[in-house]
């Protein structure tokens, strides 16, 4: 019973949107009712009319953030939980402070950074150097590098809970044993700390696969991101059957990738209840 | 050097801090804080709005979200405004559709919204004719009642008040480009191979589909043959492929161009540059065809429209409201609302165009105004726009 009202408030803050938008998905495009006559013809469409290369592109592009992010937070979460008292807090602080940011304001920062000739670096190494460097911006790598600017927090801070819980007396135990730094990290270090990387990663990837700001800003709309897609179909182009068709593909697939991790996660474990 | 100073005194003063901020995509912390904001407001029993004090809702452009422009009407009239600034014209009409014709007192569209599509679908109120018709009378010429955008199609009704106009199509750098050239080359200046990789694309995605069916030699306001959905599909392939950039951004197309990182882009005019213009770079300018395919011209002109929306409960001073910003002085805030120069229908009366400095009038390319205007056709819904916009839509998703 004391449950009741959560799982009202879920079906209704929660399940009822996601209801209706797909019961928009099954309506004829470019209309705004939801009696109209059921038709697959939006989801024919998502297959039929290259809606594959922006998918592909969110895809692989949340798949590559999450790896550099696991790749950069491991290390850095390493030395965080090596320091200790108030110098933990001060690089922890420095690090989570961005996230109060609005992620635009930071992208666009990033952009001026970036910026060819007058641009923070450029500027910096033609005044200082006289050295003349070219830019990135306006290019997926630069998209790239602002999705692992903006996600490396949804990494590090579930992979440092992990790591924090891993007792100093089993490593203890294993360098007492013999074991070398490289089977420390894979026979004690990795497979506990495995849960909190586990949920960071799946942060980082949810997170990524929706984002669009970096693409826009920083991409120079280099490519289309399935988001953008979206944003386009409900609109510029009036078609929220549309639109909703793609927004209940991108669920499917980011439920079909995410379910099978979250299954292995125990979380009781992780907050040791 | 002095290039950096400007460069890092644009950066530093975005003309238009409050677009930005509106034109981001809410994320989901924002959402859950909306959720639990409107929950809250929903167990105390109230509703946002105070019903003591009289408080008009903007639906609006940037013009209109100007604090002076606020202050002026608390001082005059003792109400507040509150506003929130469009992401796109067409996302605002998805929001009285979808029921918030009960939260906006106030909308401000371009000129075909209103006529051929908020009207119809009962979004907006008309305008009573005998108190509203008269204000037409001291705009331009061009605006005498009844005049056609402001207009229902049975042409009894009155949808609204002309502001701010101007026209809409690319921008140069003249240090680069000759505006002459330019003018002359019109729309072909985008087919020229020259120019690939070398221009940007603001992405007002609807502008840029009117732009395309004018570098396809299209008229984008006729109805289109199939011979021109396949000339439109070839030019919007090219033009999306060869374009350096993209983006919502204009500041930013605008220090690409001050960077010497592209030479021109669309779609663009004196609405995307004049903050810049007045910050003295005389570079950036805004063209508009001396001719093209729609009726032998080259330019659109858009419209601005200020509707009063169709609330449950409409407040009387929404129409006070309507009548007091064509005012001189609430007319020359919007005309320099949030920064963002543009001209207004009012610059008509030579009380207030006296208002404007020299300065002002040369950011705004005031002496060939008259001559952009006269080579563009107004903003109109595009005939074949679902089936241009897909091919502009699926153009987008190949770049790559």
């Amino acid at each position: 019973m004391t449950s009741l009202p959560v799982a009202l408030l879920l079906a209704a803050g929660f399940l009822a949107p996601i209801a209706i938008v797909a019961i928009y998905s099954i309506m004829p495009a470019r209309t705004f009712v939801l009696t109209g006559s059921v038709t697959p013809e939006n989801y024919v469409a998502a297959f039929t009319e290259g809606y594959w290369r922006p998918l592909m592109w969110s895809v692989s592009g949340a798949l590559l953030t999450t790896i550099l992010c696991l790749l950069l937070a491991w290390p850095t979460a390493k030395a965080l939980k090596s320091l200790e008292g108030y110098r933990a807090t001060f690089v922890t602080i420095l690090i989570a402070l961005p996230i109060f940011i609005s992620e635009s304001v930071r992208l666009f920062g990033f952009s001026l950074f970036l910026m060819p000739a007058g641009g923070i670096l450029a500027g910096t190494m033609d005044a200082a150097f006289d050295v003349s460097i070219g830019s990135i911006l306006n290019t997926r790598t630069a998209a790239l590098l602002g999705m692992v600017y903006v996600h490396f927090p949804f990494v590090l801070f579930p992979l440092l809970l992990g790591l924090s819980q891993i007792p100093e007396e089993q490593r203890e135990a294993a360098r007492d044993l013999g074991a070398s730094n490289w089977q420390l990290m894979r026979e004690i270090d990795a497979p506990l700390a495995a849960p909190g990387a586990l949920i960071g990663a799946l942060f980082c990837f949810v997170l990524a696969l929706g984002a669009n700001a970096e693409m826009r800003i920083l991409g120079g709309q280099s490519v289309t991101v399935i988001t953008h897609a979206i944003e386009q179909r409900f609109n510029y182009a009036q078609d929220w059957p549309m639109g909703a068709a793609l927004t209940m593909l991108v669920i499917a697939i980011t439920a079909l990738l995410v379910l099978p991790v979250f299954r292995r996660i125990d979380i009781d474990r992780l907050i040791r209840r | 050097m002095q290039d950096h100073r400007k460069l890092a005194a644009l950066a530093a003063r975005n003309p238009l801090p409050g677009v930005v901020r509106s034109r981001q995509t809410i994320n989901r912390r924002e959402l859950i804080a909306g959720i639990g904001a409107a929950a809250g407001v929903a167990a105390l029993g109230c509703t946002p709005r105070d019903s003591q004090t009289s408080e008009l809702s903007l639906l609006t452009w940037d013009a209109y979200a100007d604090p002076r422009l606020v202050n002026l009407w608390r001082e005059q009239t003792g109400g507040s405004l509150r506003y929130e600034i469009h992401v796109s014209d067409p996302t605002s009409v998805n929001r009285l559709r979808a029921g918030e014709t009960a939260v906006w007192d106030f909308i401000n569209l371009n000129n075909p919204w209103a006529r051929k599509q908020l009207w119809p679908a009962g979004l907006i109120r008309d305008l009573p004719r005998e108190r509203f018709e008269p204000l037409f009378e001291k705009m331009f010429e061009k605006f005498a009642p009844p005049y056609y955008w402001a207009m229902s199609e049975s042409g009894e009704h009155l949808l609204g008040v002309v502001q701010r106009f101007e026209t809409f199509d690319f921008v140069v750098n003249a240090d680069v480009i000759s505006p002459r050239t330019a003018k002359n080359e019109g729309w072909d200046l985008f087919n020229n191979n020259d120019l690939a990789n070398r221009y940007g694309i603001l992405a007002y995605e609807d502008w840029n589909v009117m732009d395309i069916c004018m570098g396809a030699g299209i008229h984008p306001f006729a109805d289109k043959s199939e011979q021109d959905f396949t000339a439109f599909e070839e030019t919007a392939t090219r033009w999306i492929s060869n374009a350096k950039m993209i983006t919502t951004d204009f500041a930013q197309l605008n220090l690409a161009i001050i960077n010497r990182d592209i030479d021109a882009y669309f779609t663009g005019g004196t609405y995307s540059i004049t903050s810049a213009r007045l910050e003295g770079i005389n570079n950036l300018y805004a063209i508009t065809p001396d001719s093209g395919p729609a009726d032998g011209k080259g330019g659109i002109n858009w419209i601005e429209l200020n509707s009063a929306v169709a609330r449950p409960e409409p407040q009387a001073e929404t129409l006070d409201f309507l009548e007091w910003i064509t005012e001189p002085e609430p007319a020359w805030i919007i005309a320099n609302g949030n920064g963002n120069l543009q001209p207004v229908s009012q610059m008509a009366q030579p009380e207030v165009l006296a208002r404007f400095s020299k300065e002002q009038l040369a950011a705004l390319q005031w002496d060939e105004f008259p001559e952009r205007i006269a080579n563009s056709v107004e903003f109109d819904i595009v005939p074949g726009y679902d089936r241009l916009y897909d091919i502009y839509a699926s153009a987008m998703r190949a770049r790559s």
